[in-house]
C-alpha cells in the first residue's frame, strides 16, 4: 500500500505541473470566466495603424474629386472654369508614373497614351503674372524702392517656401496629383501657381490681381525688409541714394554709448547730413553701429519703416493696374 | 478674404442603431440645407450596416486636424448646431489660452531702453541766448 501510494503520487503530481493552459486549468477553476482568445488584437490593431505608411487623402475612404474642387473654389471664393482648374491640378510627374503603369499592366498604346494635359503652360502663365502683378503693386505703393528691392521682394513672395506652405493651408496637396505622397514643395508651388493660372484664364486680370494681393501680399506682415532683400554695403547704397537727392554725404558720429569697457556694449551712432540728423542705430561695436544706422535710413527713405501705413485692401474702382500688367507681360 | 478652415463633414452612422435615430432625421431632414448654407464644406454621408461603433461626426481642417463628436443621442436641431459649430471653428488644437489679448504693436512711440530720455553726448549747452 505505501509503494502504490508513492506511485499514486508520483503519478498525479506532473499531471498537475503539467496542466498549464488548457483543459487541466478549465477543470481547477471552472468558476470564473473563460479567458478571451483575441486580447492581443486590439493593441496589434493599433500598433498597425501607428506603423502604416501616411496615405493620400484620395485613397483613403470618403473622397470625391468632383465635390472637393467645387468646395475649394467656394472656399476661396473664386469662380472657375472646372475643366481649367482639372487641368491645374494634373502635374507631368503624374502623367508619368500613370503611363509607366499602364504599360506595366500590357495595355494597347491607344490606351497608354491619357488625354490629360498637364498644368506647366498654366503654371508659367500664373508665374509671369503673378510677378508683374506684385512688381507693380510694390512700384505704386513704394515709389522710392530701387528695381533691386523690388525684385527681392517678388522673388521672396513667390519662393518656394512661402508658396508651398500657403498651398498646403489651402489643401492644395490634397486635390494635386502627382507621383510622390507628400507631394514635395516645388510640385505644390507650381499646381498654385497653375490654379492662379486658371483663375486668369477663367475671371480675367482684375479678379487675379484681387486674388493674387489677398493671398500674398499677408506674408509680409511683420518682415523687415533687409531680411528679405540682402545688403551688403547699406552706407554705399546709402550715400548713391542722396547723391540722387542732392543731400551731401552723412557725417557719422556717436549719439550715445552704455558700457563701453565691458563685455557688451551699446553705441548709437547718428548720421547728420548738413548739421541735422538723419537716422540714428544701435549696435556692438562702432562699426555695427555705423552699418545699422545706414540701414535705418535707407528705411526711411524708401518708406519701409515699421510705421507706416498698413496695406489697401479695399476694392480698386478702375481695372487700369491690372491690365498694364498683362500688356507689360 | 475669409477661408473657412474645415474642408470635409463625414456622417458615420449606422441604419439599424437606436442611438443613431438623431443622425438619420438630420440625414433626412436638414443635411441638404447645411450643404447648400455652406458650399465650401464637402458633407460625406456613410451609413455602415450592422451593429457596428457609435455614430460620429468627424471634422476635418486645412491645417489637418481630424476632431470627432460624438452624435449618440442626440436630435437633429442638436446636430446641426454641432456642425455649425464646427464649420466656424479653426483646426487649431483646443487647449488653454494663456492670454486673452494680443497686440502686433505692443508700443506705439517706442519701447523705452535705457537711453531714452537721456540727452546725447552731442548736445551743447552753452550759455542761455540774452532777449536782445
Amino acid at each position: 500500500p505505501a509503494m502504490a501510494a508513492r506511485l499514486l503520487l508520483r503519478a498525479t503530481r506532473p499531471l498537475l505541473a503539467g496542466a498549464g493552459r488548457g483543459t487541466g486549468l478549465g477543470t481547477a477553476f471552472s468558476t470564473a470566466p473563460p479567458p478571451e482568445k483575441k486580447r492581443w488584437l486590439r493593441a496589434y490593431q493599433e500598433l498597425q495603424r501607428l506603423q502604416a505608411p501616411p496615405q493620400r487623402r484620395s485613397e483613403k475612404p470618403n473622397w470625391d474629386y468632383h465635390a472637393e474642387i467645387q468646395a475649394f473654389s467656394h472656399r476661396v471664393q473664386e469662380n472657375f472654369a472646372l475643366d481649367l482648374l482639372k487641368t491645374a491640378f494634373v502635374n507631368p510627374c503624374y502623367i508619368e508614373s500613370e503611363e509607366a503603369r499602364r504599360r506595366q499592366l500590357g495595355l494597347d498604346k491607344d490606351a497608354v497614351a491619357l488625354q490629360l494635359q498637364d498644368n506647366t503652360g498654366l503654371a508659367e502663365r500664373g508665374l509671369r503674372f503673378a510677378r508683374a502683378y506684385l512688381a507693380q503693386c510694390f512700384e505704386g505703393a513704394y515709389p522710392e524702392l530701387p528695381a533691386k528691392g523690388i525684385e527681392a521682394l517678388v522673388n521672396f513672395l513667390t519662393s518656394r517656401e512661402l508658396v508651398s506652405y500657403v498651398a498646403q493651408n489651402l489643401s492644395i496637396q490634397d486635390l494635386a496629383l502627382c507621383r510622390d505622397f507628400p507631394a514635395p514643395p516645388d510640385v505644390l508651388q507650381r499646381t498654385f501657381l497653375a490654379v492662379i493660372g486658371a483663375l486668369l484664364e477663367s475671371s480675367g486680370p482684375e479678379r487675379t490681381g484681387i486674388f493674387v494681393r489677398d493671398f500674398f501680399i499677408p506674408q509680409l506682415i511683420g518682415k523687415d525688409l533687409f531680411e528679405i532683400w540682402e545688403v551688403v554695403n547699406p552706407m554705399g547704397l546709402l550715400l548713391e541714394e542722396l547723391t540722387k537727392r542732392n543731400i551731401s554725404a552723412p557725417e557719422p558720429r556717436i549719439t550715445r554709448q552704455l558700457g563701453v569697457s565691458t563685455v557688451l556694449p551699446v553705441y548709437f551712432v547718428g548720421l547728420y547730413c548738413d548739421r541735422k540728423m538723419l537716422a540714428e542705430g544701435p549696435g556692438e561695436t562702432l562699426l555695427a553701429a555705423e552699418e545699422e544706422a545706414a540701414r535705418v535710413a535707407l528705411r526711411k527713405l524708401y518708406g519701409y519703416t515699421e510705421n507706416r501705413r498698413p496695406w489697401d485692401y479695399s476694392k480698386p474702382k478702375q481695372g487700369l493696374a491690372a491690365e498694364k500688367a498683362i500688356s507689360s507681360n | 478674404r475669409y477661408v473657412r478652415q474645415l474642408q470635409r463633414l463625414q456622417l458615420l452612422f449606422s441604419p439599424t442603431a437606436a442611438d443613431a435615430r438623431g443622425a438619420r432625421q438630420f440625414v433626412e431632414e436638414a443635411a441638404q440645407d447645411f450643404a447648400r448654407q455652406h458650399p465650401d464644406v464637402v458633407l460625406y454621408v456613410s451609413p455602415h450596416s450592422g451593429p457596428g461603433p457609435a455614430p460620429v461626426l468627424r471634422a476635418e481642417y486645412l491645417n489637418g486636424t481630424v476632431r470627432d463628436e460624438l452624435i449618440a443621442s442626440k436630435t437633429s436641431e442638436e446636430i446641426v448646431q454641432l456642425a455649425t459649430k464646427l464649420a466656424n471653428q479653426s483646426g487649431l488644437d483646443i487647449i488653454r489660452i494663456r492670454k486673452p489679448f494680443h497686440t502686433d504693436n505692443p508700443s506705439i512711440q517706442g519701447q523705452w531702453h535705457p537711453l531714452t530720455n537721456k540727452p546725447s553726448i552731442l548736445t551743447v549747452q552753452g550759455p542761455r541766448l540774452q532777449p536782445q
